[in-house]
């Protein structure tokens, strides 16, 4: 039997690892109430990533395992990244293609231009603006 | 002895070597299930992130209708079990019996703390009209905020994201608490020890996999 080879995490490893992710999750909710403009988000995602690497480094026990399981979880998290993106580049560019509609652009602008002197303040035809 | 029938270990079956290809094969496996559970969970990240980049404003006040202590409790509640479930692989490892139980039992606990803590989050909500999909409509006032209010365009989304999301989720700690009930009756009965722990080695990846899902959905609808 080779049983020797499972590795054993000792309980010191274990503790030390679920502090950081105690400490983690305290400053994840502490920097959440910084104003930090547009980086919210990417240290939110940040801590986030930081916290499941130690999950599955340590308490997964991946860093000691058969490399395969890597090569799986990796590939995985590489379609997940392929998903995500890929998805955005549509999302995020589909204001770019607004004359895909019925009728011309001049007619999307003379339509455009009938509106704005219906209604001359331009912020007042957003259709998702928050409350005042 | 890889090839004698008469003294291998009861949990060997007959179609691997040894024990260590059958665990091995067993764990790899669980990853394969585990990286499915991944791209389930992803398609949901993907709708969230699209939403998110056309609305964020929406999201950022729908958000402050969600309650960061108790989602910060849940996060801590996950990670406490997810420690346990660690500790007692650990003392499987090391043929302590009692060990294994005591940390099975308080990862079931934890579980199921999560999950109360889960339904009064919903209930607070429903009381309010925030439900997902069409039957949303936020009405009521309570500690001074006005529910009406966030009654806006893309906030019915929100909450369908947030609900889907959290409900999945929710599944999937039900039916960790299924796992560890039939882990810890198997451990009561010394099935387990250093030779033969497979099935509590998979049931805390997928354990863990849960715990990693909470850690994102976390700080992405509470906080942010």
């Amino acid at each position: 039997m080779s049983h020797a080879e499972h590795h054993i995490s000792s309980i010191k490893t274990l503790t030390i690892v679920f502090g950081g992710l105690v400490f983690l999750t305290v400053l994840t909710v502490l920097t959440a109430q910084l104003d930090l403009g547009a980086f919210n988000v990417p240290l939110a995602l940040a801590i986030a990533t930081t916290k499941a690497a130690l999950v599955v480094v340590i308490f997964m026990a991946l860093k000691w395992d058969n490399k395969v399981n890597t090569a799986i979880f990796g590939i995985g998290i590489l379609f997940v990244i392929v998903f995500i993106s890929f998805t955005l580049f549509d999302t995020l560019n589909r204001g770019d293609l607004t004359n895909t509609t019925k009728g011309t652009v001049q007619d999307q602008q003379i339509q455009a231009e009938k509106l704005q002197a219906q209604e001359p303040d331009a912020s007042a035809i957003q259709f998702n603006r928050t409350p005042q | 002895m890889a090839n004698s029938h008469s003294n291998h270990p009861a949990h060997l079956q007959h179609h691997f070597v040894s024990s260590e290809q059958q665990f091995d094969a067993a764990k790899m496996g669980m990853w394969l299930f585990l990286v499915t559970e991944i791209l389930l969970f992803s398609g949901m990240f993907v709708a969230y992130v699209v939403y998110r980049t056309w609305h964020p404003e929406v999201f950022l006040l729908s958000s402050e209708l969600l309650n960061p202590f108790m989602g910060g409790l849940n996060t801590l509640v996950l990670l406490a079990s997810s420690f346990t479930v660690a500790l007692g692989i650990h003392y499987a490892q090391k043929d302590n019996k009692k060990g294994l139980v005591i940390n099975l039992v308080l990862t079931f606990l934890f579980a199921l703390t999560f999950l109360v803590v889960k339904y009064f989050e919903y209930t607070a909500k429903f009381e309010h009209g925030i439900f997902p999909g069409a039957a949303f409509d936020p009405h009521g006032v309570s500690h001074g905020v006005d529910y009406a209010m966030y009654n806006v365009p893309y906030a019915k989304q929100f909450f369908s994201i947030y609900f889907v999301m959290t409900g999945i989720h929710g599944f999937h700690v039900l039916v960790g608490m299924g796992l560890f009930t039939w882990i810890t009756i198997r451990a009561v009965k010394g099935e387990f020890s250093s030779e033969y722990y497979t099935p509590v080695e998979n049931c805390g990846l997928y354990w863990h996999l849960v715990d990693i899902i909470w850690i994102f959905l976390f700080p992405l609808l509470y906080l942010m």
